[in-house]
């Protein structure tokens, strides 16, 4: 019986404790994004890094693709598209890093020529305020081209954007 | 028999000037260019063989399964590069992979040179789309020049070798990896 007053004090030390790491984490957390019916993809940008135009077109139909496909979207919308008006996010990507790496030297010798492409995703909605923003990575290690890379970008973040801003689950 | 001066002169002027006049000849583009849709044209699916040519005032991709089409005033930028590929790709070429002793990684250092054409266009409610293009090596050049020739936009000049003494120290350069 003695050790019960011990007991009482560490399981109200303990219960203080997750109640104020809960408390911590609904402070730091992001609010739920906004659920919306449309996305509109704007062309990549790559002022820091050189990205030749065959990976910035690639990157920006492969994404538009992908969003279409993964679904979740009622509509998905192009750059400069006009009809674009309403519930809409839309999704600005950046590349922050790009190395291009050879078809050859990955087929020969498998762990040499990885392509890779980093780019920064920001989500806006229609006012121009920051929703969310994620640093995404694309790449190829093993079969394939090298633009390839893209298709691995686009995946991951039509995933992200179905994930944090699709009204209804896609396929 | 003697050959009159005038004559030999004429024949040495043809000779001399035939290496410039052959090229100018051979840079003729066919009508239509055999090429590779990597990815952009709505309803044509990812690497489908065709053929590109200008038509009407229109840039047009067609394969035995698809026809499609973009103004060449909508084009806002043209864009030229190169690249290679593996000589021996498709299903034979997966299946060399399997090949003992390395043969397939040999293999794989045979590669053949293309270039790529990369489009960027506008459609009727202003959205952006892009294509890109594979094709034999030297064939992307002198396609963009006719492309812009037409009416095309590009953000980087077409080099024109014929009257042009030097390049321009600050004018930017095509892709050439």
């Amino acid at each position: 019986m003695k050790r019960l007053p011990v007991i009482t004090v560490s399981l109200l030390l303990l219960f203080g404790i997750c109640a104020g790491v809960t408390e911590f984490h609904a402070q730091t957390a992001p609010p739920p994004a906004k659920k919306v019916s449309a996305i509109q993809v704007l062309m990549i940008q790559s002022e820091e890094v050189k990205l030749p135009a065959e990976f910035q077109v690639s990157l920006y139909e492969n994404l538009i693709q992908q969003l279409q496909k993964q679904g979740g979207f009622e509509h998905v919308y192009r750059d400069g598209d006009h009809s674009a008006t309403g519930d809409v996010v839309i999704l600005h990507s950046t590349v922050r890093g790009f190395k291009k790496g050879s078809e050859m030297a990955r087929q020969v010798t498998t762990v040499a020529g990885k392509t890779s492409i980093d780019v920064h995703c920001q989500f806006t909605d229609k006012d121009g305020t920051t929703v969310l923003e994620h640093d995404l990575n694309g790449k190829v290690r093993f079969l394939g081209g090298n633009l390839r890379a893209t298709l691995d970008f686009a995946k991951k973040a039509a995933t992200l954007a179905r994930d944090n801003f699709a009204m209804k689950r896609g396929s | 028999m003697r050959v009159p001066l005038k004559k030999v002169t004429i024949r040495f002027l043809f000779l001399l000037f035939s290496p410039l006049t052959l090229p100018s000849f051979a840079q003729q583009p066919a009508d239509a260019v055999p090429v590779v849709q990597v990815i952009g044209f709505a309803d044509v699916r990812p690497n489908a063989k065709g053929n590109l040519k200008l038509e009407n005032g229109n840039l047009q991709f067609s394969s035995s399964k698809a026809k499609t089409g973009v103004a060449i005033g909508s084009l806002d930028d043209v864009i030229t590069g190169n690249d290679s590929q593996r000589v021996f790709r498709g299903t034979f070429g997966t299946l060399t992979m399997l090949a003992p002793y390395g043969g397939g990684r040999f293999l794989s250092l045979f590669r053949a040179k293309l270039d790529t054409l990369t489009i960027r266009y506008r459609d009727a409610g202003g959205g952006l789309h892009g294509a890109i293009f594979t094709m034999a090596a030297g064939k992307a050049d002198p396609f963009k020049k006719l492309l812009v020739a037409q009416g095309a936009r590009t953000s980087i000049p077409v080099q024109d070798d014929s009257n042009s003494a030097a390049p321009k120290p600050d004018a930017p350069k095509e892709q050439k990896p």
